[in-house]
């Protein structure tokens, strides 16, 4: 049975004469725990954008689920959901509205209306939040009050809240400290928890800096100018494959 | 030798050289015949009259200024939010509807943001005959518009990256789009909303100098007969309005977090839209159309306005602009650089309000007691009037800014004009310049109403062709004030965005 959920034939992408992506192609299988290694402009976030559909290429075809991606309605794009690495929270929302955003999309505009007028319920932002380690008194704080840690974590909390079929996330462990760390990967990689308390996200791509974090994670992939070098399951990982990309 | 450089310091001077033919002929024009009656105005600023019958009128005549300016404030304001997201393209980007909307809708916001509201007032009057609404919709109309620039402006700066995060969500649209603009639609009303009442204020004074009503009325027969006692009561009175205005509206806080007071602001917001659109429906079906008989008379009326006149006006009106942009540029910074001692500066802002508080035709007038009408004379009635504008907001700016650079070259033995010039109005001038762009659009709105009273201009044209109902010369006005002012909007905006 075919099982792939996510996949990139043959995809370019261009910015500026400046070829980003090179004829990529990807299939992420449902339940694939990827991690996507590359230096810094080797073109990560231009693939996590191509993939939740930000960006669209100048060449090849995107598919969620075997259809192509453009095709799709809003609910099935849905099923997706991003941790940014520039975390793309609303600075003037408190902490809560942000992680609420996530829910617009199971809600409709009267529910954006009470996030926004604050009289919405937090109940399930809260729960989130409190599984991503942040404490109650920063819930109703303006995002430019927050910490960098903080923020990462608001972040992290808005997508979860989503409870979607797939996460990707941009170098999600940016400013949080060993110990939040642990927590928040087993959250984004995990399906249950221990105390079965949430759902977590069965598929997740997540591009990384640090090669210590690669346990959990069942594949890796390189990246290097635009190309993926290698596609290999992470007990293969050997120096000679992160040398082609480092 | 070496090339001369302009600096955006010194680029906040230059145009204080507009003062050389202005003088030359204003001093020309001198006369004293009424020398003595402008001593009698000056005397009475300090003398107001005060007793039971002017304190019922005032009363009176404020309630009506608060009426008119509060309803086309608040109308203004809510139909400029609604017009400013439509005239945005993070609208279009959202709703994916093409933006080919965006530039129309825009580019009649334009046209409708040209005319300034005593225009509009003066045409609506002779269409409807004085009403009272007439007046509240003469300033809604290119407050609206006015407001829309401003709000659509702030939805430009929102982050791109945070569309695309909100968007990647694949919330419903109208979701989405409430989520991305509702923040900087909240802060644009926090931080304009103050200064567009008091526009609203004034604008209702100035439709009063035209009949419409309200303290504006009284200012303008009171000055008719000369009675300058009785002027500088109004004068006053308008006076505390503004600032208390101010002080009230500074006490309420915009606070989205407190339910009860968000729940109040939205019911305003719908009674006022609701209201709106019965009050206009209202309005359309109860009107005779007393003057304006069909609208085929706007194309039988013949007109007499020769070309080489009518492009004489033109020319006069751009030159209006010029002089008085150069005069509310300029004068500021030179006045506040010279007398930079603290007992000064409390009189140059005491100054600069009268300049903002006394409408631009009462300046004018006043001025005519010692010159002759010109076009430099209305020149310096707009630039003063505008000078007393900018000042206020480099006032603001220079109080608020950091002085070590100023308080280091004194303590070098630097004297204290250089220091002021270098330590602390550099540091201001490229946001001065930028806003008084902003503010060059406004003067040639303006030079309308100077133009009307002080027989310069388009603005005298417009009434003259007014008075007779030449409507067809009335159409030609009109269209060739939206075009002046549409390319000084334009070539202001290109100067704006260069600088900021």
């Amino acid at each position: 049975m075919n099982n792939t959920v996510l996949e990139l034939e043959n995809i370019s992408c261009e910015y500026k004469n400046d070829l980003i992506l090179n004829k990529i192609n990807l299939k992420i299988n449902s339940g694939e725990k990827i991690a996507l290694l590359g230096k810094s402009g080797s073109g990560k976030t231009t693939l996590i954008s191509v993939l939740n559909g930000t960006i669209k290429p100048t060449q090849g075809k995107v598919k969620l689920f075997n259809e192509s991606f453009e095709e799709l309605d809003r609910k099935q794009k849905s099923k997706i959901t991003t941790i940014w690495q520039d975390l793309r929270l609303i600075e003037d929302l408190s902490a809560e509205q942000n992680v609420n955003c996530g829910l617009l999309a199971e809600n409709n505009f009267y529910f954006a209306f009470k996030n926004l007028l604050n009289i919405s319920s937090f109940k399930k932002a809260h729960k989130y939040m409190k599984l991503c380690r942040l404490h109650n008194s920063i819930y109703d704080k303006k995002i430019g009050k927050l910490s960098g840690g903080q923020k990462q974590r608001v972040a992290i909390a808005r997508s979860l809240i989503q409870e979607s079929n797939i996460i990707l996330a941009d170098e999600p462990f940016n400013n949080l400290d060993p110990k939040l760390i642990t927590t928040i990967k087993n959250l984004l990689l995990e399906n249950v928890d221990k105390n079965n308390r949430k759902k977590s996200p069965k598929t997740a791509l997540v591009a990384l800096h640090r090669l210590d974090l690669l346990n959990n994670f069942d594949k890796v992939i390189g990246i290097r100018d635009g190309k993926i070098f290698f596609n290999i399951k992470r007990n293969n990982l050997k120096k000679i494959h992160l040398e082609k990309i480092y | 030798m070496n090339k001369l450089k302009f600096n955006y310091t010194s680029l906040s001077f230059l145009p204080i050289l507009v003062c050389i033919p202005l003088g030359y002929q204003l001093i020309n024009n001198i006369h004293f015949g009424g020398f003595k009656l402008f001593q009698e105005f000056l005397i009475s600023a300090f003398n107001p009259k005060i007793d039971n019958e002017i304190i019922i009128t005032v009363i009176k005549r404020l309630n009506e200024t608060i009426l008119i300016g509060f309803f086309s404030w608040l109308v203004s304001i809510i139909f400029g939010a609604i017009f400013g997201i439509i005239s945005s393209n993070i609208f279009y980007k959202i709703i994916n509807i093409p933006n080919f909307f965006y530039r129309i809708i825009r580019f009649f916001l334009t046209i409708i943001r040209s005319i300034h509201e005593v225009v509009w007032g003066i045409i609506l009057m002779q269409i409807y005959g004085i009403n009272f609404s007439i007046g509240i919709i003469a300033i809604c109309i290119p407050y609206i518009a006015v407001n829309s620039k401003v709000f659509a402006e702030q939805l430009e700066t929102i982050d791109y990256k945070n569309f695309e995060s909100i968007n990647q969500i694949n919330a419903p649209k109208f979701s989405s789009l409430l989520t991305l603009i509702w923040n900087p639609i909240i802060n644009t009303f926090k931080n304009f909303g103050l200064y567009r009442l008091e526009c609203s204020i004034r604008s209702t004074v100035i439709l009063g100098l035209f009949g419409i009503g309200g303290i504006g009325t009284s200012i303008f027969l009171s000055f008719q007969t000369l009675n300058f006692r009785e002027l500088w009561t109004y004068l006053w009175s308008l006076a505390i309005l503004i600032i208390l205005s101010g002080l009230i509206f500074k006490k309420i806080k915009f606070n989205t977090t407190n339910k009860i007071l968000s729940i109040f602001f939205i019911a305003v917001f719908f009674i006022t839209i609701l209201f709106s659109f019965s009050y206009f429906l209202y309005f359309i079906f109860n009107n005779n159309f007393e003057n304006f008989n069909s609208v085929s008379s706007l194309f039988k009326s013949s007109s007499d306005l020769g070309l080489f006149d009518f492009l004489k006006l033109i020319l006069e009106t751009i030159i209006l602009s010029l002089l008085s942009t150069g005069i509310a540029i300029s004068l500021p910074p030179l006045v506040i650089g010279i007398f930079n001692n603290n007992s000064s500066k409390i009189f140059i802002k005491i100054f600069a309000f009268l300049l903002r508080l006394i409408p631009t035709p009462v300046i004018l007038l006043t001025l005519l007691t010692f010159n002759n009408p010109s076009l430099s004379l209305a020149a310096l009635t707009l630039g003063l009037h505008n000078a007393g504008i900018t000042s206020k907001l480099l006032f603001t700016n220079l109080d608020s800014q950091d002085k070590r650079n100023y308080i280091a070259m004194k303590s070098l033995g630097i004297s204290n004009k250089t220091s002021w010039l270098l330590g602390l109005f550099s540091q201001q001038a490229k946001s001065y310049l930028a806003y008084c762009a902003y503010r060059s659009d406004i003067i040639i709105r303006e030079t309308a109403i100077v133009g009307v009273i002080g027989s310069v201009g388009l603005g005298w044209q417009l009434q003259e062709s007014l008075s007779s109902f030449a409507w067809q010369e009335v159409t030609i006005v009109l269209i060739a004030y939206s075009s002046i002012a549409i390319v000084g909007e334009l070539i202001n905006g290109k100067i704006k965005n260069s600088l900021t």
